[in-house]
């Protein structure tokens, strides 16, 4: 069937508003109570809930940075001792970075996206709660640590070998490293979600060319997630290995290297600082051409200068490291990156101070917040080219300079376009106007309190002074600025405290505001306010999104859109496709449930196993969480056939895509991505400690024939499983019985897990050298991509055994096929890596 | 994108900057190497061998942007701007960040 033309599709007739609201409404309503909200799958009641919690825990890190600024108001303040000032500065910062900045921007873009692209929600609802009750849970740890005394006390970035065993010998390093690496499930979550839901998600016709800008920055900025995250996943993982186990990866005296923690954190930790930016901006570019009563100009321009900023912000990260002595060529590669990227962060504003000249800016709250942000990020953005000068970097590493220059570029750069936000879009989400005058005295307080508290911390830096020093008794001539600065960060504080409280009187005692009170014509404001969980009675087609948001509301809510209602009782949304939208069939998202939650609290249990440690009792934790998985996975399949639905007028979809891609095989090719740099992180581990990293060399292995005889085994029945799916898919396909295919396929990959194992048990031990260590973690992530394989093939295999495979409904099969294809293609890379490794020795 | 389908545009527009991300990637890691081989001492005509391993992974994502951009208009049609602008990032990228392979000492 050739894909329908979507700019000529007949609308649908007009229906009662009233009833048709009622009939979605019975079908994606929470349900009632505090189980109702628990049970949520909703990306509007979880947008709210992570931006609401995200705020409660910058509420927490607000309160520790007066903490901070009260011990230094003084030279020889006893107000903290050093061991407690420790963990609140390292604690501030992770809790700004991990608890507020990342999800605070999730939540922003899942409440908006949908609404932004006219589909009723995101991809992957499900995935939605689990990560909120991720991030939930692994913030509670933290902040939990912090209650008893055992919170993280080695800076946000962790340096071994502070962090190492010898130095940090309590929990508090774990804490981190766990609980960190439990709150990024809901970051990889949210980046697979939100892209997916932006690439087949739009609504019919809406072109990537011609989307809202905000997407494309929540495309670039979920890129970025996907490719940033893994890095600080494994360098965590490799950092609890060395503290449970003795696995020596930044042990320098065993052939580690701190060095490669640094790699590996900064890998992740300089584009994380675009990661926040870039939806921040995504506000900006949003608000300010409605605010100016214009459009934005240089679309193209600021659409290639998110794709610069994507890229060349990987390609910074050293230059957190310039002090730590590097060759003079990569320090001039890295200093040339960082200054480059200023150039795409400048179209940007070049765009938007030309949108505000060609435009009649209105002087509203939000444009408030946003000059804010142009009076600081510029500033922030300026000294951060300070910093990319190397000789200059050599004389502030490490001083206050460096500290007030984050806070300008962070708070600049992502708290005042986040404070436009919430001022703008409140009236949606609560459906209220605000009270008058508050939010202007909150703006003045925190414009002013923020300068006072950090361009004078640019003053002490200069004059010398190191970053977290507790005291600084022998240095009186600092006090003043630094008093100076706590002072003005109180007034700070004083400012965000009055934000909440005019958050809260309007959520809780506003009028009732208009719909669409700010006349943008972006479809998030052609929704009654606060909108319902499904957003539209009906899906906008090319003509009602040309109306905007004035014109296409009323249609939109009488039902002559596409996919009027909910007449099935079921909860069913538009697939297009990648580039022009083109309708592609309709998705059945999940019902309301309470496997989210369960699955978080199992993964939850195994990471405190892990703290307490009880590392041999840990593993069984996986147990609950693999038959959890397994249960999300079965509710996901289509049992029989589902007949096409009429989406308008004549013009019907199948439910099930006929040969083409499912939004799940999307997803997983993300995760593969995400997984992709994982594993390439872990081969740069093994390079840069077998040729940089200037420790004692690695002891021969001593691998033989019957080593490599395994891998090669191992490898071939990996190649054999693969040839297995794809015979079993083209039988299903063919509507032929694939029973004996999957049950091979089922067998061949629990062999290659034995040849494996066969492997392992030649491994020398890995607490010998850090060569053995990262052979050992090659090896352990082959098994495990290994044993998913079984587990895909077993599931398919369980499909077909209840008669649930059939072709248009194989996605089970194809999703198996592509994690086999990339399981043989990481095995036979590690492979090679081992084979290089001890050619090299 | 009437002419490719969308992944294959996104391709397009994301091939300047890959260029530039595979070559800046490949120069850092021979970098290494060539350090801990001892690539700067070995001449190979007027350059170290340090130097010319680390310069041809540049050249070759020159070239690729240059190839691509001669190319983007006939396969893109009139969706081909973005792409476009996208080449340009990364051989304006390749060329800045690379330059001081000529100059800099290495190891």
């Amino acid at each position: 069937m050739s894909p329908p033309d979507v700019t000529a599709i007949p609308a649908n007739p007009p229906r009662r508003a009233l009833p048709l609201h009622r009939e979605l409404d019975r079908v994606w309503r929470n349900g009632p109570g505090l189980w109702g909200q628990v049970t949520s799958v909703s990306h509007t009641t979880l947008g709210l809930r992570f931006m609401a919690t995200a705020f409660v825990f910058f509420g927490i890190g607000g309160l520790l940075a007066m903490l901070i600024r009260a011990q230094l108001a003084t030279p020889q303040s006893a107000f903290l001792d050093t061991a407690l000032y420790n963990q609140i500065f390292t604690m501030h910062g992770s809790i700004m970075m991990f608890l507020f900045a990342i999800p605070m921007l999730e939540g922003l873009a899942m409440y908006l996206l949908p609404k932004m692209l006219g589909t009723r929600d995101l991809a992957f609802p499900r995935l939605s709660a689990l990560g909120y009750w991720c991030y939930l849970l692994g913030g509670t740890i933290l902040i939990a640590a912090l209650l008893a005394g055992v919170a993280p006390a080695d800076g946000w970035f962790m340096y071994t070998p502070l962090s190492g065993k010898t130095y940090s010998p309590g929990i508090n390093a774990d804490v981190w490293l766990l609980g960190v690496t439990f709150v990024e499930i809901s970051a990889l979550a949210a980046a697979i979600e939100l892209m997916v839901s932006i690439l087949r998600l739009r609504a019919p016709g809406m072109k990537l060319t011609q989307m809202p800008l905000f997407a494309w920055y929540i495309l670039g900025t979920a890129a970025m997630m996907l490719a940033g995250f893994p890095p600080l996943i494994l360098g965590s993982v490799l950092l609890e290995m060395e503290r449970a186990f003795g696995w020596p990866f930044f042990d320098p005296e065993r052939g580690g290297d701190p060095l490669l923690w640094q790699h590996l954190f900064w890998l992740f930790g300089h584009p994380e600082v675009y990661i926040i930016f870039l939806p921040a901006a995504g506000v900006l570019s949003t608000v300010i051409p409605v605010l100016c009563r214009t459009t934005i100009v240089g679309y193209g321009a600021i659409v290639a200068a998110i794709l610069g900023m994507v890229f060349l912000s990987f390609g910074l990260w050293v230059h957190h490291m310039f002090t730590v002595g590097i060759p003079h060529l990569a320090l001039a590669f890295f200093s040339a990156a960082s200054m480059l990227v200023a150039v795409p962060t400048a179209v940007q504003i070049f765009a938007w101070i030309g949108t505000m000249w060609r435009g009649r800016p209105e002087l509203k709250l939000p444009m408030l917040y946003i000059l804010g942000f142009f009076f600081t990020f510029v500033m922030g953005g300026l000294t951060g080219v300070m910093l990319a000068v190397v000789p200059f970097n050599w004389q502030a590493h490490d001083t206050a300079f460096v500290t007030a220059h984050l806070h300008y570029v962070l708070i600049g750069g992502f708290v005042f376009p986040m404070l436009a936000g919430v001022t703008w879009w409140m009236p949606l989400m609560s459906g209220r106007r605000r009270i008058k005058g508050l939010g202007e005295a909150a703006f003045w307080l925190i414009l002013i309190g923020f300068h006072g508290t950090f361009f004078l911390m640019h003053l002490t830096g200069l004059m010398g002074m190191p970053r977290r020093i507790p005291t600084y008794a022998d240095n009186p001539e600092w006090m003043w600025l630094n008093l100076s600065s706590s002072f003005f960060g109180f007034v700070m504080t004083i400012g965000f405290a009055l934000f909440t409280i005019d958050l809260i009187l309007q959520a809780g005692f506003g009028k009732r505001s208009v719909r669409d009170p700010w006349q943008a014509p972006s479809l998030d404001w052609a929704m009654a306010l606060p909108p319902p969980n499904y957003n539209f009675a009906s899906l906008p087609g090319v003509e009602l999104q040309k109306e905007g948001a004035g014109g296409a509301m009323l249609k939109l809510a009488r039902g002559e859109g596409l996919l009027p209602g909910a007449p099935r009782g079921r909860r069913e949304i538009l697939v297009t496709s990648v580039g022009t939208a083109r309708l592609e069939h309709v998705a059945l998202l999940p019902f309301n449930t309470a496997l989210p939650l369960v699955l978080a609290l199992a993964i939850c249990a195994f990471v405190l196993l892990m703290l307490a440690g009880f590392y041999a009792l840990a593993p069984v934790a996986l147990i609950p969480v693999t038959g959890l998985i397994w249960a999300w996975a079965r509710r996901a399949v289509a049992s029989v056939d589902a007949a096409p639905v009429e989406v308008a007028p004549g013009l019907l979809l199948p439910v099930h895509p006929e040969g083409g891609t499912t939004l799940t095989q999307s997803g997983l090719r993300c995760l593969l991505f995400a997984d992709g740099t994982f594993f390439a992180s872990l081969l740069f581990g093994l390079a840069f400690l077998s040729l940089v990293s200037p420790g004692p060399p690695l002891p021969a292995w001593g691998a033989d024939q019957k080593v490599l005889l395994s891998a090669l085994a191992g490898l071939s029945l990996l190649v054999t499983g693969g040839l297995g799916a794809r015979w079993a898919l083209g039988r299903v396909e063919s509507g032929r019985p694939a029973g004996a295919a999957l049950f091979g396929w089922v067998i061949v990959n629990l062999v290659a897990l034995v040849a494996l194992a066969a492997l392992a048990a030649g491994l020398p031990d890995p607490t010998r050298h850090a060569g053995d260590a990262v052979r050992a973690a090659l090896v352990a992530y082959v098994g495990l991509h290994i044993t998913i394989a079984v587990l895909f093939s077993a599931f398919a295999l369980d499909l077909a055994r209840r008669g649930e495979l059939a072709h248009g409904r194989a996605g089970a099969l194809r999703n198996g096929w592509l994690w086999q294809g990339y399981t043989l293609a990481a095995a036979a890379l590690a492979t090679a890596a081992l084979w290089a490794q001890e050619a090299a020795l | 994108m009437r002419q490719v389908g969308g992944m294959v545009w996104l391709g397009w527009l994301i091939a300047g900057p890959t260029a530039w991300a595979g070559a800046f990637s490949v120069a850092y890691g021979l970098h290494g190497l060539g350090c801990e081989l001892g690539w700067p001492a070995l001449d190979v005509g007027p350059l170290s061998l340090q130097r010319m391993a680390i310069a041809l992974p540049s050249l070759a994502a020159i070239l690729l942007c240059l190839v691509l951009l001669s190319r983007v208009k006939a396969t893109l049609g009139p969706e081909a701007g973005l792409p476009r602008l996208g080449l340009w990032i990364g051989l304006i990228a390749t060329l800045y960040t690379m330059a001081p392979v000529l100059v800099a000492t290495s190891c």
